[in-house]
């Protein structure tokens, strides 16, 4: 269908051409061209622009237009010099030196200079200060500014994949000034990214304007990008199909297929390693029983759920939080439903009869009750009787969450195999709410961080895999497709797997 | 009975009502499948011979989960409003038996809390007490009681004058004894009907509720619930939201006209 507009357009450049002549050239070149507002619709509020601690779908882009950090996540999945042109490491990765780019200014004209760079670390790291990027920078010991320009980590562990951890989305650099108080961070924002700030309305809209210093030469293109809130989906469906915006941040699975088929629509499916996982908490029966979690397991029909739940627009997982994208990731043995298997594994277990449990799922995002109510169905001829309760979100966070025996999770992808393991796995994991605490699993994550040498890693990450497919901590049903769609005038917009980094520089509008 | 059956108003609206509470007594009984069981290779599909109304987005059969969901929908607009009732009919018996300063201070209160949208009211105790059916049954209770307080009070006012009572009291009864047994009976026509009529209204903001997400939970069968959980594949598969719809519009408009009908054949001034 986006063939049709396509040819719409090409005869529109055709009668300007005849029209008149000099236009010819123009509406032929095919490249960049500067200028335009690019509207962006999202469903989610965009609750705050502190960069430390936000979490919102729709923050995460804000964030990446108005700051930048010392490297950023390419759409390879690998870190690219951001503010920091180029980098290098001991070789017992204890110790990273960044140097800085010359001649970058905060948006208020202040020049950017390493001892920034040192406060922001300081920050993150203080424990007084909340921030989300912690729990992957703290192994640094010491940072300090070397000169003007250079930037040095001393960290207490060696640590290979600290180029990452410095891309971490909520590890915007911020002027020592605007990081003296902090709840100014809130609503207000001077980064060195290439937009400014210039409305900030959490009820409606955000507003960001060309920084014309950038320190992309050529870059941004667009003079304005807009976030507007439409808190219903259908609204922001047929705003974004009328053409009232130009790019939708989020397509719902059950509209993707319509949205993909209309005119002057492109619509993105990303492969991504954002997950559904069921939490079994192990310090009590029945989970304590690695059986009746392999029972568990059996009794789930993934490509049912693939196919009920993400219409398709995913992948199965077999029980294993490391997506296939990241660095190390194993081929994991595909695991197909098996009530029979399952039931004769839970009487091996002690239980003859089945198991009566409550499931329990937050009622935001929809997909975790989806999930909740697939596995009532296929558990059922396994002999696990679910019952499930649906609360709201912020009984669920303030009741269950990190402390509910049985109840469904949902993640978002980390940029490397460490990061995904040190958020939920390891024994002192930043979420660690299975109660799975495997001293040889330990080992292996901390072994893995401290060398650099690959063959070694991918050893000890096979190893670790193999430990967590073995131990089934979790249940992970499958991994969800990031969705997106975007007008046929918009050009260059893309969305990294892990959708935390967008590049909305690059993005421009047909004029 | 004859009465009612003497109006199309009321015929429609006892024959609405006796499909609606077949339903909702028979419903889980007669339902063709389980309202859980997913048919995974019939999502989101018509009306066939085999899914008379069609399938929701799990593939489920809807008029097994309508069937299913009668009971807890009328039950929920009988419960909200028996509560609602009962309460606002002591307050407003007690009012105008009491008159005077009582009768003010007690119809102030009540004015002050009419004055607010019973939605909006009835969303201000849901957010108070959070989702879940109960807690929606009892906002949409004390949202009715109000209203009805008023209607119990008048009820009881334009009988408290009459002969029969001013007889009974140079009898010397005792004030409890008129209550019961001279005021109540006289008064309790116009409560019986803006009761049933109210019962259309407990259904549809138990509808709205759910539809809002803030009365049951999924997976439950309950009509709101399922319009909302059905909006999203409304392009695809429209009976998903007609279905429930339609069901909520027979419930509500059953109830609806049966009580008209009731008001008419109770009021000798209209049944001519």
């Amino acid at each position: 269908m986006s063939f049709l507009t396509l040819k719409r357009r090409h005869v529109l450049i055709g009668m300007a051409a005849t029209a008149a002549l000099p236009n010819l050239s123009f509406a032929q070149s095919s490249g960049p061209v500067s200028g335009g507002t690019l509207k962006i619709s999202h469903s989610t509020r965009i609750a705050t622009l502190n960069p430390l601690i936000l979490s919102g779908p729709a923050e995460y882009p804000c964030i990446d237009m108005i700051y930048s950090r010392l490297t950023r996540i390419g759409f390879d999945s690998q870190p690219q010099p951001d503010l920091a042109e180029s980098w290098e490491a001991s070789p017992d990765a204890t110790e990273f030196t960044f140097h800085l780019r010359e001649g970058v200014t905060f948006h208020d004209g202040s020049p950017l200079t390493a001892d920034d760079v040192v406060a922001t670390y300081e920050a993150i790291l203080n424990p007084d200060v909340p921030s989300s990027a912690t729990s992957v920078l703290d192994m640094i010991e010491s940072v300090e500014a070397v000169d003007d320009l250079t930037v040095r980590f001393s960290l207490a562990a060696p640590f290979a994949d600290f180029p990452y951890s410095t891309a971490h989305s909520n590890a915007c650099i911020i002027s020592r000034a605007a990081l003296g108080d902090l709840t100014a961070l809130e609503t207000q924002a001077n980064g060195t990214g290439p937009f400014k700030l210039e409305t900030y309305d959490s009820a409606r809209i955000v507003r960001m304007v060309k920084n014309e210093d950038y320190f992309v030469e050529g870059r941004p293109y667009l003079d304005a990008v807009e976030m507007m809130l439409f808190p219903d989906l259908a609204a922001e469906t047929a705003n974004f199909l009328s053409g009232a915006t130009d790019v939708m941040l989020t397509v719902q699975q059950a509209d993707y297929e319509r949205i993909a088929a209309s005119a002057g629509i492109e619509a993105q499916r990303v492969n991504s390693g954002r997950y559904v996982c069921v939490v079994m908490r192990q310090d009590a029966e029945p989970w304590n029983d690695v059986r009746v979690r392999r029972a568990f397991s059996m009794a789930v029909d993934r490509q049912l759920m693939v196919d009920i739940i993400l219409e398709g627009l995913g992948r199965p997982a077999y029980d294993s939080i490391v997506a296939p994208e990241l660095e190390y990731a194993t081929e994991k043995p595909e695991i197909s439903y098996d009530p029979e298997g399952a039931r004769a594994l839970l009487a091996e277990a002690g239980y003859p009869d089945g198991l009566s449990l409550t499931l329990v799922a937050s009622d935001r995002p929809a997909i975790r009750s989806q999930t909740a109510i697939v596995m009532q169905q296929t558990a059922a001829a396994a002999g696990f009787d679910l019952e499930i309760e649906t609360m709201p979100h912020d009984t669920y966070l303030a009741n269950v969450w990190m402390q509910g025996p049985f109840y469904i999770g949902y993640w978002g992808m980390q940029p490397t195999i460490d990061a995904t393991y040190n958020l939920l796995l390891t024994s002192d994991a930043a979420y660690q709410d299975s109660e799975w605490k495997n001293d040889a699993f330990d080992a292996l994550i901390e072994a893995g961080r401290s060398t650099t040498d690959e063959a070694e890693r991918a050893r000890i990450y096979s190893e670790a895999q193999a430990l967590e497919l073995e131990d089934r901590p979790y249940i992970v049903p499958f991994f969800e497709d990031v969705l997106t769609a975007s007008s046929t005038e918009t050009h260059n917009w893309q969305v990294a797997p892990i959708s935390r980094y967008f590049y909305i520089e690059n993005v421009w509008l047909d004029g | 009975m004859r009465k009612i059956l003497s109006s199309p108003n009321g015929v429609a609206g006892v024959i609405l009502l006796a499909i609606v509470m077949i339903a909702a007594l028979l419903g889980p009984w007669i339902a063709p499948y389980d309202p859980q069981l997913f048919h995974s290779q019939n999502r989101l599909e018509g009306p066939s011979l085999d899914h008379w109304l069609g399938t929701d987005q799990y593939g489920r059969d809807l008029l097994s989960r309508i069937l299913n969901g009668a009971p807890a929908t009328v039950l929920f607009g009988l419960g909200a409003t028996a509560l609602g009732v009962g309460v606002g009919s002591i307050i407003g018996v007690i009012a105008g038996v009491a008159g005077g300063r009582a009768d003010g201070v007690i119809m102030r209160i009540l004015d002050g809390m009419l004055a607010m949208p019973e939605l909006l009211f009835t969303l201000l105790i849901v957010t108070f007490l959070g989702g879940g059916t109960l807690q929606a049954l009892l906002a949409v209770a004390v949202a009715f009681t109000p209203g009805m307080a008023r209607i119990a009070r008048s009820s009881v006012l334009s009988v408290r004058t009459r002969e029969y009572v001013l007889a009974a009291r140079a009898r010397g009864e005792s004030r409890a004894w008129i209550v019961v047994r001279e005021v109540l009976p006289n008064a309790i026509g116009p409560i019986i009907v803006e009761a049933t009529i109210r019962v259309s209204f407990a259904i549809m903001i138990g509808a709205t509720l759910g539809f809002l997400g803030l009365g049951a939970q999924p997976p439950s069968t309950e009509w709101g619930l399922m319009v909302s959980e059905a909006r999203q594949f409304m392009f695809r598969n429209p009976w998903g939201v007609i279905i429930p719809g339609i069901a909520i519009a027979m419930t509500a408009m059953g109830f609806n006209l049966f009580g008209d009908a009731l008001r008419d054949a109770f009021d000798p001034k209209r049944s001519h």
